[in-house]
């Protein structure tokens, strides 16, 4: 296949987690959202390596999912955090330091 | 004649196979972030990784979907289902409409039809490439030669992550707990050391005298 077309799908994949991160109260769909954006730029980055014959895009593939794995590992931590303090997951009471 | 235009012109079977993947990672990816069931959304979320892996694979990028399964669909994606399991909470109204975000999400629209409308533009075709192309030899032949610092360095970024989890994730009450454990040895300790203050100094001589031996 062409490489335009996993780029058109990598874009689709970014906004629709983009549009889950900007749109959902619920925390956890939020990570959810950012593991999405994180796929759709892996796809990219896996498409251009293919494209151009180039293993470097995927050892930059590799180092995203590392961080992907640690992200997630912070980000719900955190809530735990907040569910532990503020019994809820709801982004928009969490409002701690907007005062 | 051109090599290049004979190598971007798929083959059937493989347009099928791709497009097949493409409509379900999309439809995998939409209903994870529309359901209102946090435990729907995750199993969304894996089969959107398991077909996104496919893809890897059409892509020539073995490791890379071993990797995606493994890494994503296994690990990550079990820490999602533990803090499902742990906080599932029934939301009163899932999505918000703030004018902002909408119009957030209508700029990323518009951005992605120019894109649709651009993106055939310049690119290169794909190459002709060896067969050793993505496999773990020679992935792991560039990782550990060529970039053998962002590899520490994310080895560094992962105990980072995993101290802040603990940290993050640790129980206040516990650590009220065990300071107060602390004080009530302390005092114990005081009272004894009142009490009885030559058995207690020569316990705790001992292990001073131990190691004036060494």
């Amino acid at each position: 296949m062409p490489t335009n077309y996993y780029l058109v799908l990598s874009f689709i994949l970014f906004l629709i987690g983009t549009g889950g991160v900007l749109m959902r109260r619920n925390t956890l769909i939020v990570l959810m959202g950012i593991e999405l954006q994180l796929n759709g730029g892996n796809l990219a980055m896996l498409a251009f390596s293919r494209a151009l014959g180039d293993e470097k895009g995927h050892v930059f593939a590799f180092l995203i999912i590392a961080l992907a794995a640690a992200e997630a590992a912070v980000g719900l931590a955190i809530l735990v955090g907040l569910f532990r303090g503020r019994q809820t997951v709801n982004l928009d009471e969490a409002t701690l330091m907007k005062r | 004649m051109n090599p290049a235009a004979t190598a971007v012109t798929a083959s059937g079977g493989e347009q099928v196979v791709f497009w097949l993947l493409a409509s379900l990672t999309v439809f995998f990816a939409g209903l994870t972030m529309t359901r209102r069931n946090p435990v729907t959304a995750v199993m969304s979320l894996v089969g959107t990784f398991f077909c996104l892996a496919a893809i890897y694979a059409t892509l020539s990028a073995h490791f890379l979907a071993i990797l995606q399964v493994l890494v994503y669909a296994g690990a990550i994606m079990v820490l999602f289902i533990f803090v499902v399991m742990i906080l599932n909470r029934e939301e009163v109204s899932p999505v918000s409409w703030r004018p902002t975000r909408l119009v957030g999400v209508a700029g990323g629209v518009y951005l992605l039809v120019k894109f649709c409308q651009v993106s055939d533009l310049g690119l290169p075709a794909p190459v002709a490439i060896p067969d050793t192309f993505g496999t773990v030899g020679s992935i792991g032949d560039m990782l550990f030669r060529d970039f053998l610092y962002p590899f520490e360095a994310i080895s560094l970024l992962l105990l980072v992550a995993i101290v802040g989890g603990v940290i993050l994730s640790r129980s206040h009450r516990k650590e009220v707990d065990a300071e107060l454990a602390a004080a009530a040895r302390k005092e114990v300790h005081d009272r004894q050391l009142h009490d009885y203050p030559a058995t207690v100094d020569e316990a705790d001589a001992l292990p001073a005298s131990g190691g004036g031996h060494h």
